[in-house]
């Protein structure tokens, strides 16, 4: 807060690690050195030159994998945020500028959302529809969206206040007009840091969802599924699941450090 | 030469080489006392023999319940609490002699009465046991001659009836406590058995001790015996090599890599596999189409299966039967790989686009591995799998209940070719889920089970097999190689071709 945003270094720490994996999860048929999916009769191998990071129980490539394993996780990340912002932010937004009764309703439910345990909601409602991509993303962003709600409503909120007094002084701009003008400018910001902290809460989530066996279906290379899957066998090729869960924490890490880097 | 240096280097390969002697010993001669830590993934629900369908019931069913007779590990019958038998020459009656001065853990005695309850209640229809199936087509009545002595009158003769006595229909159960007890015999069971179930904490462990009334002079050497709960091998495998469990089973060759060399641990390979199968409706559409069965059948490479999920260790299978069992036929004809046959037969069953289906995916390892490298020989052909995952707990039940059309499944042998074959593949079969209907099948395991020479059951149940096969109500797939691992102290064990251990003649040595 006492440097100048641009020049924060924890932000271009994230910035790196989040353009190295959209690289990667972009170029991933042309960087993967084998197909990801095809199995062979070189099990478990260790790490090697013909496989970087060994091979799995099926004989894949893990290296290949992991690489593969990108484009699910930011997917996922991306989409699932996106839930959570289309959401969160108009039901934020009209219980920040709207007064009485709407407010308090809308309150209401988000304070009764957020007193929910985020995973567990998750896991009880992904067992309930079934686990693939699309439900993911939908169920995640669910989730997701109460702290975005809440915290666009508290800057909605304090901005109303502050422009209450202007737009009584102005000629009779309308409440749309006043948010669109006004208010929207001083929630983006903090929108656009708590996009990339959703997106980084729910790629760990979905990790923590397959690797309870509630994720992407197999032959899936996601990386929670792939750390469920070597877990078998960690004291034989333990890059089966120390490399995924490696992808898992760097990519969280560095989306959460771009967005803590807003505030 | 320096003589304290050379004493010093003796001493330390003495003993470096008695600590490796005592690390792999073998647990010398029966000793009592102790406690047995199983490691089990138990998925029990009931310990009521009468209506017990789990797998893994029986390792605690066989402690705390005797049967009448036993499989010896050849699959041959052997006495228990029947001590011989006669066999009328119609075939239709046997005579049983029982074991005198055995009670029950209630004190309840056990006799000829018990017997025959313990048959009448399985055949009651308002019971319902699931072995009232097994039993009915082969039993007429029971008949109490004197206490020590009972007999079967037969609705037809039948070989089948010994093998069933040595599983769930032979165990028997106290008449007094299973009255008194009603719906709470399932988790406080009275048997004749070598151990008295204890306490039974669902989802955590069974706590069975010896029995002191037990009929067996001698035995059992084991005081206790804890059944653990696992959540899966692996966790089993650290648990053995921490010291916590004694005995873990279900070990596949990949998960026995990392103790294959251990010191203390010593592993059982089974000599008789489990059997994988793919399965699916055959009386309705889509899979009542032949040619796109056969195009399933092309497709898929049973030896690679083999090779990727057994290490090479299993084998391929043809048919129901492994090789070492006497009615094996090692002249069945079954589909070979061929992918190019397998893309034609596609297009010719109706599909020269693909097809397209959900293939159910237990959260079981090996099912795991199986369905993923099905899926890939399968695209490869154009028939396109998705992978839908299903809880262990919940998947057999949907199958069952025919909400599940397409799974991978497997079965471990019975004692009696009559076993698995009538089971799975007769019109009457309990566990015949793939709908399988042929009349000329119908007769010939009719036929085989009323039989008592062998060289005819044989002949019967090749031609019975080959036109299963033929059929394909299923794909087999393999035989399983599997492992029991175990302290070295632990002495005893024998595997039985059903895949149950018995542990009632374990013992453990200290260490």
């Amino acid at each position: 807060m006492t440097q100048p945003g641009v020049l924060r270094p924890g932000r271009w720490i994230g910035v790196a690690v989040i353009a190295g994996v959209a690289a990667v999860a972009l170029a991933a048929p042309v960087l993967a050195p084998r197909d990801p999916y095809r199995s062979s009769i070189a099990m478990l191998d260790l790490p090697s030159m013909a496989h970087w990071l060994g091979t799995d129980d099926l004989g894949r490539d893990v290296l290949s994998r992991v690489i593969f394993g990108a484009r699910a996780s930011l997917a996922i990340g991306f989409g699932a945020a996106l839930v959570a912002m289309l959401i969160g932010v108009p039901i934020g937004l009209l219980a920040g500028t709207l007064r009485g009764r709407i407010d308090v309703a809308l309150v209401a439910l988000i304070d009764l959302f957020i007193a929910l345990p985020g995973l567990v909601l998750a896991l009880i409602i992904t067992a309930m529809v079934g686990a693939n991509l699309r439900n993911l993303i939908l169920v995640l962003g669910v989730v997701m969206w109460p702290p975005i709600a809440r915290l666009v409503r508290g800057q909605a909120l304090a901005l109303r206040e502050a422009m209450f007094v202007e737009a009584a002084r102005a000629t009779g701009g309308t409440p749309l007009w006043i948010v669109r003008h006004h208010v929207w400018p001083g929630v983006l910001p903090v929108v656009a840091a708590q996009f990339s902290i959703s997106v980084s809460f729910a790629i760990f989530t979905s990790a923590s969802l397959s690797f309870l066996g509630l994720g992407i279906p197999p032959p899936a290379a996601d990386w929670g599924g792939m750390v469920r899957a070597g877990y078998d066998y960690l004291a034989i090729n333990p890059a089966m699941s120390l490399a995924p869960g490696a992808a898992v924490s760097l990519t969280v890490m560095g989306f959460y450090v771009i967005g803590t880097s807003f505030k | 030469m320096r003589s304290v240096a050379m004493g010093r280097r003796q001493a330390l390969v003495g003993l470096t080489g008695a600590l490796l002697a005592g690390g792999t010993a073998q647990a010398a001669g029966p000793t009592r006392g102790g406690t047995l830590n199983v490691g089990l993934d138990n998925d029990a629900k009931t310990y009521d023999p009468i209506f017990s369908v789990q797998f893994t019931e029986r390792h605690v069913l066989y402690l705390a319940f005797n049967t009448l007779v036993k499989y010896g590990p050849d699959f041959s019958i052997r006495p228990e609490l029947a001590t011989s038998w006669e066999t009328a020459p119609d075939g239709k009656r046997i005579v049983f002699t029982l074991q005198p001065g055995v009670t029950f853990q209630d004190g309840t005695k056990f006799d000829a009465a018990a017997v025959k309850w313990n048959i009448d209640q399985r055949m009651d229809k308002t019971v319902n046991s699931p072995q009232r199936q097994l039993l009915e087509p082969i039993v007429a009545s029971v008949e109490v001659i004197d206490p020590l002595h009972v007999a079967f009158n037969l609705v037809t003769p039948s070989p089948v009836l010994f093998s069933l006595l040595g599983e769930r229909p032979g165990f028997m159960v106290s008449p007094t406590a299973w009255q008194q007890r009603g719906a709470e015999f399932a988790s406080q069971p009275v048997g004749t058995g070598a151990f008295v179930l204890k306490q039974w904490t669902r989802g955590s462990q069974v706590v069975l001790e010896r029995n002191p009334t037990y009929w067996q002079a001698g035995l059992p050497y084991l005081d206790r015996i804890v059944v653990h709960d696992l959540a899966g091998s692996v966790i089993g495998v650290q648990r053995l090599l921490t010291g916590e469990v004694d005995y873990v089973d279900q070990l596949t060759p990949t998960d026995v890599l990392p103790i294959e060399k251990r010191a203390g641990i010593v592993l059982k390979p089974i000599k008789v596999g489990r059997w994988y199968f793919l399965q699916w409706h055959v009386n309705a559409a889509p899979f009542d189409n032949a040619k796109l069965r056969q195009a399933f059948a092309h497709a898929i490479d049973r030896e690679r299966l083999n090779e990727i999920t057994m290490r090479g260790q299993g084998s391929v299978s043809d048919g129901p039967t492994p090789e070492g069992l006497w009615w094996y036929d090692p002249n069945l004809k079954f589909y070979q790989h061929d992918p190019a046959r397998a893309k034609a037969l596609l297009a010719e069953a109706g599909y020269p686009n693909g097809f397209e289906y959900e293939l159910s995916t237990p959260q079981v390892t090996v099912f795991q591995q199986i369905n993923q490298l099905l899926q890939e020989q399968l695209g490869a052909v154009g028939i396109k799998l998705r992978l839908q995952p299903v809880a262990s707990s919940e998947w057999y039940a949907r199958v069952v209940a025919g909400t599940t059309n397409l799974t991978p499944t497997r079965w471990t042998q019975r004692a009696d070719p009559d076993g698995l074959l009538y089971i799975l593949f007769h019109s009457k079969g309990f566990a015949n889920t793939m709908k399988y209907r042929n009349e000329r099948v119908d007769a010939l395991l009719d036929q085989a089970r009323t039989v008592y020479d062998i060289p005819t059951r044989k002949r019967l149940y090749g031609e019975a097999q080959q036109q299963i096969v033929t059929d394909l109500p299923m794909v087999p797939l393999i035989f399983g190689a599997e492992y029991a691992a175990l302290r070295a102290n632990v002495g005893g064990f024998e595997w039985i071709p059903d895949e149950i251990p018995r542990f009632r003649e374990l013992w453990k040595t200290a260490g």
